[in-house]
C-alpha cells in the first residue's frame, strides 16, 4: 500500500519553504519497500545487440515510447524510440536494461549481473553524415526524418546585394539543477507516479500509451520540479520502465537520474544549422529569403525534433517584412541521444538566422545595423510569407532603441550588439483550470505545472481580480491529474497566457454560478458556499510579442569575452506580477549568455559524448555573469487578463545581441555559439 | 559489506551510526537522516546542491563520505534556523527572490553562511566568486547576490542589536 506522509499543505506551490530545505522533490519521496532502478545503458553510439543476460530488458518490457509533450507528433512511427534497445542500439546512453535493489548503492552494484554482447558499427554522428550514409533505422530511405517547406520556391531577383551564410547553433544540454526522477507506485489496481515535470498530463498520457494501461488506472502527480527548460515536458524509457517494474514487482520504484545520464540520457535543444541567403537593395531593404535548416533530431523522432523543422523554417523572416520568402527544413538522425526543447525550442534559431543575417547585410552596406532594422519593418502588421503573422513592429523597436540607449552605447564602444525579435508563444490547444470553493478556502489547479516560475503568484493575482477574495486564502497546487481530467503543459512560453486564461475563465464560470443562486454575486456569497469548476479554455490566436536586447563587450587578450552591458526590452502584455517577470528574463538571459559563450555538448567521431560532466557541458558561474538591465513594455494582449509570453524571449534575444557585440569588438565574423576564446585569438 | 562505526554531531544533536563505509555524507543525511533539505545536483563537486557545512566550512556532501566526517560537526539547512525564527540568510532569499525552482537554495545559503562568517561586509565581485562553486540554472544570479547583500546587512543589524542587549 502507498503511504504518503505528505500533508495537503506539502502539495502547493510555495517557494518560502525551499530557503528551510523543506521542499518536496521527487527523491524526498520514500515510500515503505522501495526499489531504485538503476539503468544499464549503451557504451555504443551504434551496435548490433547480440544478446542480452539479465535485468529486466527488451524481451520482457517490448514496450515503445509515445510521442507527448511539446511537439508531440504521433505520425513519425518510423522512428519512435523503444524503452529498451533490442536489436540495436543507437546512443550512447541508450537504455538496454534496468536493474532494482533495495537501496541506490545495491542498484548500482546490480548493473554488473547484465551481460551484453555488442557488435560495434561505425555511427552516423553529423548531419553531414546522415544526408551521406545509409539510414540508421532499417525501414526508412534515408535519415531524413522530416522534410517540410514554408513559403513558396521563387527565382533569384536580379538584387544588388545577394548574401549567403552558414550558421549554426551547438547542441544545448538542458541542465536543470534538479536531474529527472520518478516513484511509481502500484497497488490495489492503480499506478500513482510522483515525477519531476513540466506535464503531469503528457506522463499520464504517454504512460497510457506506452504501458496499454486504463486511464483511469493511473494518477501522475508533480513533485516539486527543480528546474526544467523544456527538458521535463514529456515521457521518458525510464518512467515506463520504473511504472512496469512496480506493477510487476507491486513494491514502488524510484528512480532518479544522475547528471552523467542526464547529459548522455536526456533530450537537449539547439543543434540546428541554417543555410540562409538574402536578397536586398542598396537602402538595406531585404527583398527575398532562402533558407535550408538542419535539426540534428539525435536517433528518434520523439517530438520537437520533428516539429522544429518546419517551425524555424516558419520563423525564418522574423520580425522583418520580407516580400518573399522560402524556407525548407529537414531534421535529421544521427546516432546521438534524441533532440527535445531547450528553452526556446526553435525560436533562438530562426532568431539566430535572421538575426547574423541582417548584420551582414549592414556591415556589407556599410549602415547601422539600427538603420537597416528600420529599412525592414512597417507600421503596419504583417503576414510573412512563410506564414508568420506580426504586429507593427517599427513603433516598438523604435522605442527599443532609444530605451537601450543604443545610440549612446555606439558613441562610447566597438563591441556593441543589438537584436531585434518576434517571441511566438505556443498558445495551441489552450490550458485546464480547476477551481474548488470550499470551507471558505479556493484552491486552484492547472493542467500545465511550474516549476520555478511561481505561476502561484499570477493564480492568487487573478482569483483576487476576478472574484474579490484576497490573495492569502487562494492556493495553487501542484499538479495532479487527480484533480484535472485534461491539460496541457508548462512551455512555450504559454502559461501566463493559456493558464492565466484558464484561471479567469474558471473564476467567470463560478461567479455566474454565485450570481444564479443567490441573485447577485459577493466575495462573501462566494466562500459561504461550495464550488467546483474544471474548464479547458482553448486558445487559437496569435500572440506574439516583440522583444530587443543590447550587448555591449570587451575582449581580452586570450579571447575571453567581458560582457559588460546585457539588457532587454520586452512586451510582456500586462506584467501579472512585475518580480516574477524580472526573475524570468534575467535567468533567461543567463542561459543566452550561456549557450552563445559557454555550452555545447561535444561527441567524437565515434559519437561518444565528451562533454560528461555538468561543467564539461558550459553552465554558467556567477562569476561568468554581469548584472542584468532588465526594462519591459506592457502592450495588453486582447486577453481578459492581458498577458503575453515571455519565458523564452531572453534566449532568443541575447545569443543574437551578444554574439554581433563580439563581431564587432573581434573584427571576426562569427556564425556559430558557442563562441570559444580560441576563435577569437587565432 | 562491513559496518563502521562512527559518532558525528548533525546540527548540533550527537548522532551514533552504523555505516557502510562507501555511503556518502549526503545520503546518509537525506535517508538515514531524513534531512532532505540537502540535494544532490550533478555528483562531481560543481553544482554546490548538497553544500553543508563541515566544523562551519562549507563543503560538497556528495563527494564525501559519511565516514570522513566521524567525530565533527555538521550543519545542513535545517539547523541554520533557531527555532521558527529563520536565519537572517533565509529571510533575504524569500524577500530578494534569490530562488525560482528551489533546489540550488539550500547549498547557496550554506556557502553564503560560510563567507559571511568570514567576511561580514563582501562586495559583489566577491559574493560572486564565493558562489561560483553553486550553480543556479533559474535565476541568473542576480537576485542569488542581492540576497546575500541584504542577508549581511540583516546579519550585521542582529548581531548589533544582540550586542546593544548584553552592553544593558
Amino acid at each position: 500500500m502507498t503511504v504518503l506522509n505528505w500533508k495537503e499543505g506539502d502539495l502547493a506551490y510555495d517557494s518560502s519553504v525551499f530557503v528551510k530545505g523543506k521542499g518536496h522533490f521527487v527523491d524526498d519521496l520514500n515510500l515503505p519497500g522501495t526499489l531504485f532502478m538503476s539503468v544499464l545503458r549503451s557504451p555504443y553510439a551504434r551496435a548490433r545487440i547480440l544478446s542480452i543476460k539479465g535485468g529486466l530488458n527488451g524481451s520482457e518490457l517490448k514496450a515503445k515510447m509515445a510521442s507527448v509533450g511539446e511537439g508531440a507528433d504521433p505520425s513519425q512511427s518510423v522512428s519512435i524510440q523503444p524503452v529498451f534497445a533490442t536489436g540495436y542500439v543507437n546512443y550512447v546512453g541508450e537504455p538496454v536494461a534496468a536493474v532494482f535493489g533495495d537501496d541506490r548503492y545495491k542498484a548500482t552494484d546490480l548493473l554488473e549481473t547484465v551481460e551484453v554482447d555488442y557488435e560495434p558499427m561505425k555511427p552516423v554522428v553529423t548531419m553531414d553524415d546522415a544526408l551521406k550514409f545509409p539510414p540508421i533505422h532499417s525501414g526508412m530511405k534515408s535519415n531524413i526524418l522530416v522534410q517540410s517547406s514554408r513559403g513558396s520556391d521563387f527565382k533569384d531577383p536580379d538584387s544588388p546585394i545577394v548574401l549567403e551564410d552558414t550558421l549554426e547553433n551547438e547542441r544545448v544540454a538542458t541542465n536543470p539543477i534538479e536531474p529527472r526522477g520518478i516513484v511509481a507506485s502500484y497497488s490495489d489496481g492503480m499506478l500513482n507516479v510522483w515525477v519531476s515535470t513540466q506535464s503531469v498530463h503528457s506522463i499520464k498520457d504517454g504512460l497510457v500509451e506506452s504501458l496499454d494501461l486504463r486511464p483511469d488506472a493511473i494518477r501522475v502527480m508533480q513533485t516539486d520540479t527543480g528546474g526544467a527548460f523544456g527538458s521535463k515536458g514529456g515521457l521518458y524509457p525510464e518512467y515506463v520502465m520504473a511504472s512496469y517494474a512496480s506493477m510487476k514487482y507491486g513494491r514502488p520504484v524510484k528512480w532518479i537520474e544522475t547528471r552523467r545520464e542526464h547529459l548522455s540520457s536526456t533530450n537537449p535543444g539547439r543543434g540546428v544549422r541554417g543555410k540562409v541567403k538574402i536578397f536586398a537593395e542598396r537602402d538595406g531593404r531585404i527583398t527575398g529569403l532562402k533558407g535550408d535548416v538542419l535539426v540534428d533530431a539525435g536517433a528518434y523522432g520523439t517530438g520537437i525534433a520533428s516539429f522544429s523543422a518546419g517551425f524555424i523554417a516558419m520563423m525564418m523572416t522574423g520580425p522583418y517584412s520580407i516580400e518573399n520568402g522560402y524556407v525548407i527544413g529537414r531534421s535529421v538522425l544521427t546516432n546521438k541521444v534524441p533532440q527535445g526543447p531547450y528553452r526556446g525550442a526553435g525560436r533562438p534559431e530562426a532568431s539566430f538566422f535572421i538575426e547574423r543575417m541582417v548584420d551582414l547585410l549592414a556591415d556589407e552596406l556599410k549602415m547601422d545595423p539600427v538603420d537597416v532594422r528600420l529599412a525592414n519593418m512597417s507600421d503596419k502588421a504583417f503576414t510573412s510569407p512563410l506564414g508568420m503573422k506580426i504586429e507593427p513592429a517599427k513603433p516598438f523597436f523604435e522605442s527599443a532603441v532609444r530605451e537601450l540607449e543604443y545610440r549612446r552605447e555606439v558613441k562610447l564602444t566597438n563591441g556593441v550588439g543589438l537584436s531585434f525579435f518576434v517571441l511566438v508563444p505556443a498558445v495551441y490547444p489552450g490550458e485546464s483550470a480547476r477551481i474548488i470553493v470550499k470551507d471558505g478556502m479556493v484552491k486552484v489547479w492547472l493542467g500545465g505545472n511550474s516549476h520555478g516560475q511561481g505561476h502561484e503568484n499570477f493564480a492568487r493575482k487573478l482569483v483576487n481580480e476576478e472574484l474579490g477574495v484576497p490573495e492569502n486564502i487562494v492556493t495553487l497546487f501542484r499538479g495532479d491529474t487527480g484533480m484535472t481530467l485534461d491539460g496541457v503543459g508548462s512551455w512555450g512560453s504559454r502559461s501566463a497566457i493559456a493558464a492565466g486564461a484558464a484561471i479567469v475563465a474558471a473564476c467567470r464560470k463560478i461567479k455566474k454560478k454565485v450570481e444564479e443562486e443567490n441573485g447577485n454575486y459577493s466575495p462573501e456569497l462566494l466562500l459561504s458556499g461550495s464550488y467546483d469548476e474544471f474548464v479547458y479554455e482553448e486558445q487559437k490566436m496569435s500572440l506574439n510579442s516583440f522583444g530587443a536586447n543590447l550587448a555591449t563587450v570587451e575582449i581580452g587578450k586570450l579571447g575571453n569575452v567581458k560582457i559588460k552591458k546585457c539588457a532587454a526590452y520586452y512586451d510582456v502584455g500586462r506584467a501579472l506580477n512585475r518580480d516574477m517577470v524580472i526573475g524570468q528574463i534575467q535567468g533567461g538571459m543567463a542561459q543566452g549568455i550561456g549557450q552563445t559563450l559557454h555550452e555545447g555538448l561535444y561527441y567524437n567521431e565515434d559519437g561518444q559524448l565528451i562533454t560528461s560532466s555538468i561543467s564539461d557541458a558550459g553552465v554558467p558561474l556567477a562569476e561568468d555573469l554581469p548584472n542584468f538591465t532588465v526594462k519591459i513594455a506592457e502592450h495588453r494582449s486582447s486577453l481578459p487578463h492581458g498577458a503575453k509570453g515571455l519565458g523564452e524571449s531572453p534566449t532568443i534575444g541575447v545569443p543574437t545581441a551578444l554574439i554581433r557585440a563580439i563581431e564587432k569588438a573581434s573584427g571576426k565574423r562569427l556564425r556559430k555559439t558557442p563562441v570559444t576564446p580560441e576563435e577569437l585569438i587565432q | 559489506m562491513s559496518m563502521s562505526k562512527i559518532k558525528l554531531t548533525i546540527n548540533g544533536k550527537e548522532i551514533d551510526a552504523e555505516v557502510e563505509p562507501r555511503k556518502l555524507l549526503v545520503h546518509f543525511l537525506r535517508e538515514d537522516m531524513g534531512l532532505t533539505g540537502t540535494h544532490v545536483g550533478c555528483d562531481t563537486s560543481n553544482c554546490g546542491a548538497c553544500t553543508v557545512l563541515l566544523n562551519g566550512k562549507a563543503v560538497k556532501s556528495c563527494t564525501m563520505l559519511v565516514v570522513q566526517a566521524d567525530g565533527r560537526e555538521v550543519t545542513t539547512i535545517e539547523g541554520i534556523s533557531s527555532g521558527d525564527e529563520m536565519h537572517p540568510l533565509q529571510r533575504a532569499f524569500i524577500q530578494k527572490h534569490g530562488l525560482q525552482c528551489g533546489y540550488c537554495t539550500s547549498g547557496m545559503i550554506l556557502t553564503s553562511f560560510w563567507l559571511l562568517s568570514k567576511n561580514k561586509n563582501p562586495t559583489e565581485e566577491e559574493i560572486r566568486k564565493a558562489i561560483s562553486g553553486n550553480l543556479c540554472r533559474c535565476t541568473g544570479y542576480q537576485s542569488i547576490v542581492e540576497s546575500v547583500k541584504y542577508g549581511a546587512q540583516l546579519l550585521k543589524e542582529e548581531q548589533k542589536g544582540e550586542q546593544e542587549i548584553r552592553v544593558r
